[in-house]
């Protein structure tokens, strides 16, 4: 049966002018750069970078380069070789599907892949498109105040990373052939263009750098697990997640940015069995390595017990910042606990607008409600096609898509509806011509569960190309999709509590074993599973104490649960190979499987971005 | 000094969770209500018929079959009542008054009911939501999680009286235990006191743990012979400290704390006499469930409050503590995998340290901790690093005069 694309569009709104998004004029806002501390700032930098140069080994260093030239020369020939050998059949193969081994793309010691895949004609055209135009989004965005924001560069080392934010896409996107890896590319513009832009505004707007009062006055910053949605009331301002940018999302570029941060709480102090999540905000803190930005903070008690307390250092090191704590019932199922939520919700409202002088509007509110309404419905959407025997939408930048799209951009966004229609549209087609995501690979449907680790791994990308294990939804996608409350007031802040409180993560983890224990059954069934991916965060303890009843009763199930050990950013605990080797054991002793790509069981990935 | 009439049978009561006054309590037709945090008011569940028992695992061993089901990165104390509930340890409780405050202690009242612990026909575990901060609509959030989740389930459940003079009369009574429990810890503030840290510990420890009926006699013995007990000639201590921090249900940990010569003279952790002994002052204007909820939320001094002003009252109350009761320092400890005072103690160490110039030691620790030799030589590192601070500071004062 062909699906039909239903006829979803965005309800008619009351007419508004066309406003761009964000404000232009957040960007146009005045720099005032102390230039002082900028020379200083860059003279210390250049000490660390002299000392650098002096303590490399630079024979060590031209003798890696040597070797490398000499691998990458062999490779080639290598690959000339093989190409030069292949039937017509296998050529034609590869020019239209491109390469299958994907493990050789790795090299040992290296922080990159040797080169690009080649994943034929058509798709590496297309993927090559792809790479231009988010260099073109990129420079465009960074070009709006690039003295600030490449100035950030010399003030936090976080900074970076972000320089490695294409290779991001190529590993997310790894495998990935026609369709998919279009909706692939589609989703993933959308959320690296509002890192650029948030990027561009927290250089603009940081103290140390482009000091920009004009900005901060209109800038709330919030913690980086409070979801965005409250921000729509407020047309005039602009809400930053404070330490999504130095903190999390970095870190899925590169595993290794937080490990300082966690070094520097716990030589403070702060016991290494706790989440590195609040680990690495308050080690940012600590060493001062998040912007002092914004007119005020909206901290929050979401989602677990580590987050909670991540505000008291946030309050040590900006004791200026006024600080708003929205907090949540944790039992959320219980009616009688809807109106705290919402108590809550009108009072940071209230402080806001105290802070800040702006002023809520419901219309403003309501527009974004009902564009994030539409959202879920499409989101809705390609659960439906992924529920039946030919998924389409899979991978790690869906993923991470509809978490940003539900945590973070929550409807604000006007250029995110094109975005769901265009891949939407993709994703029937696909369904309607049968497509592989991964040609020819997929074998098993998997569901993650519990905190996942697949961003800082690229595990899901890996669990498809090495064993054909598709993932087809994860825990933290699953959360509040019931249309929110667009006409009345006080029924809007109750559904907003509602929404608040199921949260990415917090909808599982709290209110109630059942909301984790029986909710994964209910879904197992719901998706048609053969494997269930149970990433176990060993610092998470709302998770870890279910370790038992999960286990009794997958058994008792029947299912096929693979737990994989992991601490999140902190690869060092366990690391990206030692997660693979889970999988590939269980695999191979329980399932009697051979993987579909075997370059990809043993590679060294460990310093790899 | 001479030893307490009562110590050993208090201690002996401080053996198992189903104490001797405890069975009596049952015998006379009471009803025993456990329950572990702080948030729950212990008061309310010593109305009517009711009585609190606040759960603790004493002589806790192998918790191997808890770790099976809770994993071994999680809260020992949270495992070692799992584990004491699988053995049957808890099967005389009549119900379970739990509180979503903290994950891993949530997860033993649902491993409680999912394990089916107690299979009693009317035995219940309630689950209440508590609030992150001190705000009018908190209050109200939170007299009703008392109301609904609490007193009706007592009254469907048991047909428990839970009017208004019901809740007055346990008040009372209650303040009766904090009064004797306040005197006798204020009798820590001499310099030669009368009373060991120890002793106090374990005086408070039955107070939380036996039906108040019953211990009332007992402590009020005690108190009448404290007042006539005649201290040693000198005091025995070398320092006095100020323990600030997470669960501590094992007198033992004073014990050990006292044995290397540091007297405990302030108990500022959860089952500690600060909060949970302060008196409960009604007035007749309002309901008494209402100045009952206001009371436990200002007093309390749990670090899951988040609001800046509760995270100053904590410093405040250990600083304020420690220089009433004349400490020369404070050990910040926490039981280990505890997030909450995990973040806390990194900080507050550090704040303490610097700002308010308070020796300090930090330490985390399991929930049995008696034999540890890495704490006992902690502790007598510290111990002696007050003595120098106290022989240097005499130096530096005679040396000024």
């Amino acid at each position: 049966m062909a699906f039909k694309l239903p006829d979803i569009r965005l309800p008619k709104f009351r007419k508004e002018p066309k406003v761009k998004y964000p404000n232009p004029a957040f960007f146009r806002a005045k720099d005032e750069i102390d230039w002082k501390k900028q020379g200083e700032n860059l003279l210390e930098f250049s000490k660390i970078a002299v000392e650098l140069i002096k303590e490399t080994d630079w024979k060590e260093f031209l003798a890696k380069q040597k070797s490398d030239m000499i691998s990458d020369f062999n490779r080639v020939k290598d690959e000339i070789e093989a190409i030069s050998k292949m039937s017509p059949a296998e050529l034609q193969y590869l020019l239209q599907y491109g390469e299958k081994k994907l493990g050789k793309l790795y090299r040992s010691g290296a922080m990159a892949t040797v080169r690009r895949e080649f994943r034929g004609v058509k798709d590496t055209a297309y993927d090559f498109w792809e790479w231009l135009r988010m260099w073109g989004m990129l420079l465009g965005t960074f070009s709006k105040d690039l003295v600030p924001a490449l100035n950030m560069t010399f003030w936090y080392r976080w900074m970076i990373s972000y320089m490695c934010c294409v290779a991001f896409m190529d590993k997310n996107t790894l495998g990935q052939r026609g369709r998919a890896l279009q909706m692939s590319h589609l989703m993933i513009y959308d959320i690296f263009r509002y890192v650029a832009e948030n990027l561009v505004l927290l250089a603009k707007g940081d103290r140390k750098n482009g000091n920009s009062s004009e900005l901060n006055k209109k800038m709330v910053i919030f913690d980086e697990m409070t979801m965005g949605q409250i921000m729509c009331g407020f047309p005039d301002l602009i809400g930053v997640p404070f330490q999504l940018m130095p903190v999390f999302l970095v870190s899925e570029i590169d595993q290794l940015t937080c490990v300082p941060y966690i070094d520097a709480v716990e030589s403070f102090g702060l016991p290494s069995d706790t989440c590195p999540v609040p680990s690495s905000e308050c080690g940012a803190l600590v060493i001062d390595a998040l912007p002092h930005v914004g007119s005020c903070f909206l901290s929050s008690s979401m989602p677990c017990d580590g987050s909670v307390m991540a505000s008291s250092y946030f309050s040590r090191r900006f004791p200026d910042m006024p600080v708003y704590h929205l907090c949540f019932p944790v039992r959320y199922e219980y009616e009688e606990t809807v109106e705290d939520g919402a108590e809550d919700i009108r009072q940071c409202i209230r402080f806001i607008e105290e802070q800040t002088g702006a002023k809520w509007s419901w219309d403003a509110y309501f527009t974004c409600m009902k564009r994030f309404n539409e959202e879920t419905k499409y989101e809705l959407q390609k659960w439906e096609v992924n529920k039946t025997n030919y998924p389409q939408i899979i991978g790690p930048s869906y993923e991470l898509f509809r978490k940003w799209n539900y945590e973070m951009d929550g409807g604000a966004d006007p250029r995110v509806i094109p975005t769901f229609k265009k891949v939407n549209k993709l994703l029937y087609d696909a369904y309607n011509a049968r497509d592989e995501a991964w040609v020819g690979k997929m074998r098993y449907r998997g569901l993650v569960w519990s905190c996942p680790a697949h961003y800082y791994a690229n595990f899901s990308n890996w669990l498809a190309n090495c064993w054909g294990i598709d993932i087809l939804v994860e825990m933290e996608s699953l959360n509040y999709t019931k249309p929110l409350e667009t006409e009345d007031p006080d029924l809007a802040l109750q559904d907003l509590a509602r929404l608040y409180e199921r949260m990415v993560m917090r909808r599982h983890t709290n209110g109630g074993y059942h909301n984790v224990v029986d909710e994964l059954w209910r879904q197992a069934e719901a998706w048609n599973v053969d494997i269930i991916i149970m990433y176990q965060n060993v610092a998470c303890k709302n998770m870890s104490t279910l370790q038992g009843m999960l286990d009794d009763l997958a058994r008792d199930k029947n299912f096929h649960m693979i737990w994989i050990e992991h601490d999140l950013m902190d690869p060092r605990t366990v690391s990206r190979k030692t997660m693979r080797g889970k999988v590939n054991e269980y695999m191979r002793t329980v399932m009697k499987a051979e993987p579909v790509d075997e370059t990809l069981l043993e590679f060294d990935d460990e310093i790899m971005m | 000094m001479k030893d307490l009439k009562h110590l050993i049978y208090f201690e002996s009561l401080l053996e198992n969770a189903d104490n001797e006054l405890v069975e009596k309590q049952k015998a006379e037709g009471g009803l025993a209500i456990g329950y572990t945090c702080f948030h729950i008011p212990e008061v309310l569940l010593n109305v009517g018929n009711c009585f609190s028992v606040r759960l603790r695992a004493p002589r806790t061993g192998s918790i191997d079959i808890a770790t099976y089901y809770m994993s071994n990165y999680t809260c020992e104390f949270a495992r070692s009542l799992v584990e004491r509930g699988i053995e049957g340890g808890f099967n005389f409780l009549d119900g379970l008054a739990g509180v979503d405050a903290c994950s891993m202690m949530n997860r033993f009242y649902e491993h409680f009911e999912v394990l089916k612990m107690n299979e009693k026909p009317n035995f219940f575990v309630t689950h209440t939501d508590m609030p992150y901060k001190v705000e009018p609509h908190t209050l109200v959030h939170y007299r009703k999680q008392m109301q609904l989740r609490l007193l009706d389930v007592m009254k469907e459940k048991y047909g428990v009286d839970i009017s208004d003079e019901a809740i007055r009369a346990a008040v009372e009574e209650h303040n009766k235990v904090c009064r004797i429990i306040t005197e006798i810890g204020e009798m820590r503030k001499a310099e030669n006191p009368v009373i060991t840290g120890y002793e106090f510990h374990v005086l408070n420890l039955v107070s939380y743990t036996c039906p108040k009926a019953q211990i009332l006699p007992y402590l009020e013995e005690t108190l009448a012979e404290l007042k006539k007990r005649k201290p040693d000639k000198k005091p025995w201590y070398r320092a006095r400290v100020a323990v600030v921090g997470s669960e501590i249900d094992d007198p033992d940990f004073t014990k050990m704390i006292e044995e290397q010569g540091a007297m405990v003279v302030a108990d500022r952790y959860c089952y500690g006499s600060t909060p949970g002994r302060e008196v409960i002052e009604l007035n007749d204007d309002e309901p008494a469930l209402d100045q009952i909820c206001r009371h436990y939320m200002e007093v309390a001094e749990c670090a899951r409050y988040i609001s800046d002003e509760k995270v100053a009252q904590r410093r405040e109350t250990a600083d304020r503590l420690a220089r009433e009761f004349g400490a020369d320092g404070i050990i910040y400890e926490q039981m280990k995998y505890c997030d909450f005072w995990g973040f806390e103690r990194a900080l507050v160490t550090h704040i303490m340290s610097t700002e308010k110039g308070w020796p300090v030691l930090s330490i985390d620790r399991l929930y049995n901790a008696k034999g540890s030799g890495q704490l006992r030589t902690r502790f007598q590192a510290f111990v002696e690093s007050l003595e120098i601070k106290k022989i240097q500071k005499a130096k530096q004062e005679g040396g000024n005069a």
